[in-house]
């Protein structure tokens, strides 16, 4: 009895005059906000606290930010690959930073450096794969899949270090490459803004970004198409899984330590940069360059709060809040444009 | 209306309709689905109501039970005025409507299910023990014996289908609606279900009956609506029409004027598309094949079986059984999966455009490109320019309008949206290309240029299988007919042998057998 139904409402009702090809497109408000409220709202934000916020300007202070903001970028450029392919985010990018943090120091120290990151490449490679078939091929949920390889990545690193701390050799590269500022942008800027440039080009001029964004306006239509859709999804959980790789080795440079307890909340303030970006939860649509601002604006918030001496659990409020905000703006301004 | 009617069916007792309806219109954005529609039904009638697929059945009964609020008319149960669209205010008055699509609770039980929405309580506590008196009772009274506390996922979909029958009866209707309720049953739940319904009409109950089946009408109803492209055509006694006068109602357009624009038949070239054995969900047991430069047109009811084949047979779903082969210049392919049915030069344009057919957040020219990705990359990397020609190019060929390449393919009509999901394939020059109802919700400017590509892909020597519901289009596209009815083919018509007739007597089950 499941026939017929949706011929008898005619479901998609044509206007009359076949000329008029295209609908009237009404401003819809939300949507602006959604969309290019982040270009003001960051150039606002740090306005504001160039002039009110003491310090906010310095030149140590903004090297602090960059420290900060570089890991947590890094990630989040990555993950922003997951989110636009309709996947919602990964969460074991938790798991995977601090993995591949203990990995690059506990070997680095052991054994060497090298042996350290290849490590981190194969464990990148497997999140990716464990990921992305449990989603692409399975259609398992995204969020329930990632909580759970979180818990196993966790558990597994904490196995294997006894959750000790290990730092790294002073005067090592790693720990040079972690101090090392050009004017007042550390080292670990420069990563960030390579591998934003590298993955823009992969997202807008590759056949695989372009499948991904394709995946997630229409997985049904894509498959239709004749793509391999699972292939995608793999695709893009591994890629993110390299931005963790890489922010686990930035984040290690930086306090030239590492300890699975390092990465904590990655998960959230990632999803925060991509989302306040612009980069929508329904996927089909976003940048990574938006990412990157999104970046930007989260970390200027957050070093904000600590500089006014609001502590660790008001800018966990803040994230939180932003998150419901922004998810909230986004699904509206898809209502409102639909209706 | 209604005065005359009253006096119709029986002349010697006059018997009041219990429920009228005067003059319904129901419009869905600027086309109207009803038009004009009154009916009238006493007690102890069974009124049937028919009409081929989109005459506007659906949403006619869906006015009566007050779940669609009419643009204009009203319904009245003995004489008086219901509130317009209030399905509350319906079911008191005593009209039960059971739904087209399956609406119980697989994960609840029998009793659950037929007092869902009005389930006894007892201090804000579910009161079972009326809950199961209420569900006996309704299962009784349709004689039907079900388990009361068997969860509704381990029944059959015939015993499912009665205890949504039974969940209607519950409320104590004076007027129940039925919308193809023997759509998913076997025959002898069939004869099982309208003896139920005589049963049930010879109590006092007026029954509308909405089906397709053109024996099941002329089995159990008294007279008989017969609807069309949402307007009222005709009501009459069923002992005054013959089967075949009836389906000519249904149908009604002028022959003589679609018979003349049938296309010319062209000689059919090699066999490209090949099935034998074909079954799968809905799908039981099909053989089809396919020429270079001929149309295949695929008729039947909404339901019978037409998408799921062609789906099966390109791997697009799961396929139980069957070998299919696509045939291009003496290279023979078999078809395993969905990717290697595009591989081989097969073009699908599927059913459900929004949601199968286009990526309505991207661009007209990322839908273009998407399956014509390879040669437009290099090394995997976009061509950015040449996919701007190449979509420019074709979005001209379909007639795209207004010709804007770079808008979101959302932002387009149905009819424009068709043209992109076309043009998408057209680019991969298919050797094969299969459409499923491709002119669904388009306007009839933009219908007539569909035609048009579809007629030259065939002249060009691809093979093309068409589904479609819209018999004109049938008619006027196909150089062989075949109709499906139940998950087989039950008849081959000729295209130029067969008129609209001819295909709903098959698709309907009045006639049957091959007449090629």
């Amino acid at each position: 009895m499941t026939v017929e139904s949706t011929v008898e409402v005619g479901e998609t009702p044509e206007p009359a005059d076949p000329e008029v090809g295209v609908e009237q497109q009404d401003f819809n408000a939300l949507e602006w906000v959604s969309q290019q409220g982040v270009f003001v709202f960051t150039a606002l934000l740090l306005i504001f606290a160039g002039i009110f916020i003491d310090g906010f300007a310095s030149v140590d202070n903004i090297t602090d930010v960059f420290n900060r903001a570089a890991p947590i970028g890094i990630v989040a450029v990555g993950m922003t690959f997951v989110v636009i392919s309709a996947n919602y985010l990964d969460l074991s990018v938790v798991a995977q930073v601090a993995t591949s943090a203990v990995l690059l120091i506990a070997v680095s120290n052991s054994y060497n450096m090298l042996l350290g990151m290849a490590l981190g490449l194969l464990v990148a490679i497997v999140y990716g794969i464990v990921n992305g078939v449990a989603v692409g091929v399975f259609r398992a949920n995204a969020v329930i899949v990632t909580l759970s390889t979180t818990f196993v990545g966790l558990g597994l690193l904490r196995w294997a270090s006894g959750g000790s701390i290990y730092f790294g050799d002073p005067d090592g590269v790693i720990a040079t490459f972690g101090s090392t500022e050009i004017g007042p942008f550390p080292l670990a800027m420069l990563v960030l803004i390579l591998v934003t440039l590298a993955m823009h080009f992969v997202l807008t001029n590759t056949t695989f970004g372009f499948l991904v964004k394709s995946f997630g306006s229409n997985r049904h239509a894509t498959r239709l198409a004749g793509v391999n859709t699972p292939l995608v999804v793999i695709g893009a959980f591994t890629v993110c899984a390299f931005g963790a790789m890489l922010g686990g080795w930035v984040l290690a440079a930086f306090s030239n330590t590492a300890v699975s307890s390092m990465s904590a909340g990655f998960d959230f303030e990632a999803l925060a940069a991509i989302i306040v970006g612009g980069t929508s939860v329904f996927g089909g649509k976003g940048s990574v360059l938006r990412t990157l601002l999104g970046v930007v604006f989260v970390s200027a918030l957050t070093n904000i709060m600590v500089l006014s001496g609001y502590g660790f659990g008001y800018q966990q409020m803040a994230i939180g809040a932003l998150i419901v905000l922004a998810v909230s703006v986004d699904a509206l301004a898809r209502k409102v444009g639909r209706s | 209306m209604s005065g005359e009617l009253t006096t119709e069916r029986t002349p010697h007792t006059v018997v009041a309709p219990i429920i009228e309806a005067h003059d319904i219109v129901k419009r869905f954005g600027g086309v109207a689905a009803v038009d004009g529609v009154s009916i009238a039904v006493p007690p102890g009638e069974v009124h049937g109501l028919v009409g081929e697929n989109g005459a506007g059945k659906s949403t006619l009964m869906r006015v009566l039970a007050g779940i669609l609020t009419p643009d204009n008319g009203s319904v009245l149960v003995d004489g008086e005025q219901l509130e317009a669209g209030s399905a509350r205010s319906a079911l008191e008055a005593g009209i039960s409507l059971v739904h087209q699509e399956l609406s119980l609770v697989p994960e609840m039980t029998v009793a659950e299910n037929i007092n869902l929405g009005f389930t006894p309580t007892r201090a804000g506590f579910t009161n079972r023990r009326e809950q199961r008196r209420i569900a006996a009772e309704a299962l009784d009274e349709i004689n039907v014996s079900v388990d009361l506390d068997e969860p509704i996922a381990r029944l059959s979909v015939a015993l499912r289908q009665f205890v949504e029958i039974a969940r209607a009866v519950a409320r104590k209707p004076r007027i129940l609606i039925l919308d193809e309720p023997t759509a998913t049953l076997t025959p002898a739940e069939t004869d099982y279900l309208l003896d139920m319904l005589q049963r049930l009409a010879e109590r006092g109950l007026a029954i509308i009956y909405i089906s397709h089946r053109i024996p099941e009408i002329f089995r159990i109803c008294d007279r008989v609506t017969v609807l069309r492209d949402g307007k009222h055509v005709e009501t009459v006694d069923i002992a005054e029409i013959r089967p075949n006068e009836l389906v000519s109602k249904m149908v009604g357009r002028d022959l003589e004027q679609d018979l003349q624009s049938h296309r010319e038949p062209t000689a059919p070239g090699e066999v490209v598309l090949s099935a034998s054995g074909i079954r799968a969900h809905g799908v039981n047991g099909i053989d089809l094949t396919v020429r270079a430069g001929e149309i295949v047109g695929l008729g039947g009811l909404v339901g019978a079986g037409r998408t799921e084949l062609v789906r099966a047979m390109i791997g697009a779903d799961v396929r139980s059984a069957g070998d299919v082969t696509v045939a291009v210049d003496g290279s023979v392919r078999r078809i395993n999966s969905y990717q290697s049915a595009v591989a081989s030069g097969v073009a699908y344009i599927p059913e459900e455009r929004r949601t199968d057919g286009l990526a309505l957040t991207m661009s007209v020219s990322d839908n273009i490109a998407l399956p014509n990705r390879r040669r437009l990359s290099r090394n995997g990397v976009l061509l950015f320019g040449r996919i701007a020609e190449f979509a420019k190019r074709l979005a001209h060929d379909v007639g795209l309008r207004p010709p804007e390449i770079r808008r979101a393919a959302g932002d387009f009509s149905g009819g424009n949206q068709q043209k992109v999901v076309l043009a998408k394939w057209l680019g991969r020059e298919p050797d094969l290309i299969i459409l499923d109802e491709p002119t669904r919700g388009v306007d009839v400017g933009a219908k007539v240029e569909i035609h048009r590509l579809v007629k030259q892909l065939a002249e060009n020597g691809a093979a093309v299988l068409v589904v479609s519901s819209d018999l004109p289009e049938l008619l006027e596209l196909s150089d062989v007919i075949h109709v499906v009815r139940d998950g087989r083919i039950v008849g081959t018509l000729s295209g130029i042998d067969a008129d609209e007739q001819s295909v709903m007597s098959l698709a309907s089950g009045e006639a049957s057998g091959s007449a090629a």
